[in-house]
């Protein structure tokens, strides 16, 4: 059984995005993993304890809204597993996707007259073809 | 001690007035700042022999602005005012300087005065009050780049007022009038009231790094309010630039070294603080007209507020394009030049300039009820009109699907209480189990219906689902806080136990806000 990884992390197209690898989870029949990674990077020039309290609750927000897909998926009749990282994305997922020998990412990206998001959709759809390009996974990009 | 007592007296007076207006004020739409000064109007009129306080220069400029002054620098984001210097400088030095020239002219054709008696009340009123001002911005909940532009102007201009007044008043007096003086003056006041109150801030700043001790910083922080005022005074420097820049550099330096716990005590000091020196300074400033002797100078005063609105007019609508000269974009947008431009109030440091005012300065009467009647039609007028032009012109509209959102919100925690309500008549007895049992299933139908639409609502904006999260966690948090302090008071938990649990939970808590800042930023918009 292969395994869909859906990576999210409450931005505009999350919903959408989920509900994408929902339906591929069950149309392969497959295992579904909502990942999230966070980046506490912003928080480096703070002092150690804003820093470890942020990374904390960077975590927790992370972990509610999975918990949030997670049951979205199973009242879809998808069983759903859930896992947080902590640190730089695009490595995080790399590793993971390798670790857990998944077969499909499914990722979002901002809509294009989004000019707040950080990581707009070049940046997204860069993200993406590393990853096809270093691993042996498949990545859909949802917008 | 008798005198001590009728002045305590006299406080707890007004302090009463003013926690029942703010309290009445809540129902209305009424601005707090226009419903004290309406309320010591009315006690004015009626006589009201309990609040008869002479509003001195002094008392105004040395004991109610200081704070005001210091909590508003204190609050502003020194990143954000540096972005939009330009165009605060631009309206707070030269803009200042046309309006008192114009507002002169004005007023020396429509009311007769000698012109150098008008550039007197040209300087006084020129500049709009950063106490007014700064309450105006922050109720209406305008855009943050407007507000900073709004209080830093207002914060800034006093300086160049105040400089312009003295130099004016001199002039009036004696007949000489020294340009090239009048520069210098100008700067070495500015600039050393600047340098005076940047000291004694980044003095603090330090201090405040150092010692971890939250209620020294707290008295730390007071005393740099008064102290900054006072030693610029001291040594003939604005006093009021020198609390500004004390209040911006112990309000960002110093703030960045102190604790979550001892940031949340200062802010509230500081709230508390600004709202009593607001609250009896507006009533004061209420308690201070005499309607009747207004009446009299009706004519100047309606010269006064035609001229001063055309030459804020002039200088808002004129000289904005200087603050963006050389570079493509326009930094003050139209929409927000009508704010700027009625929301241009008048207020306490008019009113102090006004009030010390040597009583041998010709026509020194009809200045003061020209100041008056200027000050009152700002307050009263512009000050609850201007929340309609925002309205109008969109600048306070929350997108619809944050107003959906609050209102499915709403009606999904108002079923909830009626579920409730309607859960506890049927176990008294006074509904049937099938009259139980059939509004049960309506409301559980609607419930879900709602949720329904919430969800979709989220599919939508799913960042209006990672606010709510926030949000809930905040409180959350907020709970835990209160939930240890009532441990403490039980004696379930030693001090320490307490002082360290706490902490924790403040750092978390400005962990929330860092976090809530950088996703409007989009920093967590990296992917979805």
């Amino acid at each position: 059984m292969g395994r869909v990884v859906c990576a999210t992390r409450g931005g505009e197209a999350s919903r959408r995005t989920q509900q994408r690898a929902i339906d591929l989870a069950k149309e392969r029949d497959a295992d579904l993993v909502f990942m999230c990674v966070v980046d506490p990077e912003f928080a480096e020039h703070t002092d150690e304890v804003l820093e470890q309290a942020l990374r904390d609750e960077l975590i927790r927000l992370g972990r509610s809204l999975l918990c949030i897909a997670q049951a979205r998926a199973e009242e879809q009749g998808v069983e759903a597993e859930t896992v947080v990282r902590c640190g730089p994305v695009a490595e995080n997922l790399k590793t993971y996707l390798e670790e857990s020998d998944a077969e499909l990412l499914v990722i979002g990206t901002p809509a294009k007259e989004r000019t707040t998001e950080v990581l707009g959709p070049e940046n997204v759809e860069e993200l993406a073809d590393a990853i096809e390009k270093s691993t042996d996974v498949e990545v859909i990009v949802v917008s | 001690m008798e005198g001590l007592l009728v002045t305590e007296t006299l406080i707890v007076i007004m302090v009463t007035v003013a926690t029942v207006v703010a309290i009445v004020v809540r129902r209305f739409r009424l601005p707090y700042t226009v419903s004290l000064v309406l309320v010591g109007l009315f006690l004015s009129a009626q006589r009201f022999a309990a609040i008869e306080v002479e509003l001195t220069p002094e008392l105004i400029l040395a004991i109610f602005v200081p704070p005001l002054i210091f909590e508003a620098a204190f609050h502003l984001d020194l990143g954000l005012l540096r972005e939009n210097l330009t165009p605060i400088l631009v309206l707070a030095v030269p803009g200042v300087l046309a309006a008192t020239l114009l507002i002169a002219g004005l007023v020396s054709l429509g009311t007769g005065l000698s012109f150098s008696t008008a550039v007197v009340f040209g300087a006084l009123i020129a500049a709009t009050d950063p106490v007014a001002v700064v309450q105006l911005a922050r109720r209406l909940g305008v855009p943050q780049r407007l507000a900073v532009a709004i209080e830093g102007e207002s914060l800034f201009n006093d300086g160049t007022a105040i400089v312009i007044f003295q130099i004016a008043l001199t002039a009036a007096l004696t007949g000489v009038f020294r340009p090239v003086a009048g520069v210098v003056d100008f700067l070495t006041i500015s600039l050393g009231g600047l340098a005076i109150g940047g000291a004694l801030g980044w003095a603090g700043a330090q201090l405040v790094a150092r010692v971890d001790d939250r209620l020294i910083i707290t008295t730390l922080t007071t005393l740099l309010a008064y102290g900054a005022y006072l030693v610029a005074e001291q040594f003939h420097f604005s006093g009021v630039l020198a609390v500004v820049a004390a209040g911006l550099l112990s309000g960002n330096v110093g703030l960045a070294h102190a604790a979550p716990t001892t940031k949340i005590m200062l802010f509230n000091l500081w709230d508390f603080l600004a709202f009593l020196a607001n609250s009896l300074l507006f009533l004061l400033v209420g308690t201070s007209v005499d309607l009747a002797e207004l009446w009299i100078s009706v004519g100047p005063i309606a010269v006064a507020v035609i001229s001063v609105l055309l030459a804020r007019g002039a200088v808002i609508y004129g000289l904005s394009w200087l603050a963006h000269v050389g570079k493509g974009t326009p930094h003050i947008p139209l929409e927000w030049r009508h704010v700027l431009f009625w929301g241009g109030l008048r207020g306490a440091i008019s009113l102090a300039l006004a009030l010390s005012l040597p009583g041998d300065l010709p026509q020194r009467d009809t200045l003061l009820s020209m100041t008056f009647g200027v000050m009152l039609f700002t307050l009263l007028i512009q000050g609850s009109t201007i929340q309609f032009l925002l309205r109008r012109l969109g600048l306070t509209e929350r997108p619809p699907h944050r107003v959906e959102q609050e209102e499915k919100l709403a009606r999904l925690f108002t079923a909830r209480a009626g579920l409730d309500r309607l859960q506890r008549l049927h176990r008294e007895g006074l509904i049937t189990d099938e009259m139980w049992g059939g509004l049960r299933e309506d409301y559980r139908q609607a419930q879900q219906q709602l949720i329904r639409e919430i969800n979709d609502l989220f599919t939508e904006h799913p960042e209006l689902e990672r606010e709510l999260l926030l949000q809930a966690r905040r409180e959350a948090l907020q709970a835990e806080r209160g939930a240890l302090g009532d441990a403490l008071r039980r004696g379930l938990l030693a001090e320490d136990v307490y002082e360290e649990l706490s902490t924790d939970i403040d750092y978390r808590l400005e962990a929330l806000d860092v976090i809530e800042a950088n996703i409007q930023e989009g920093w967590t918009g990296k992917e979805d």
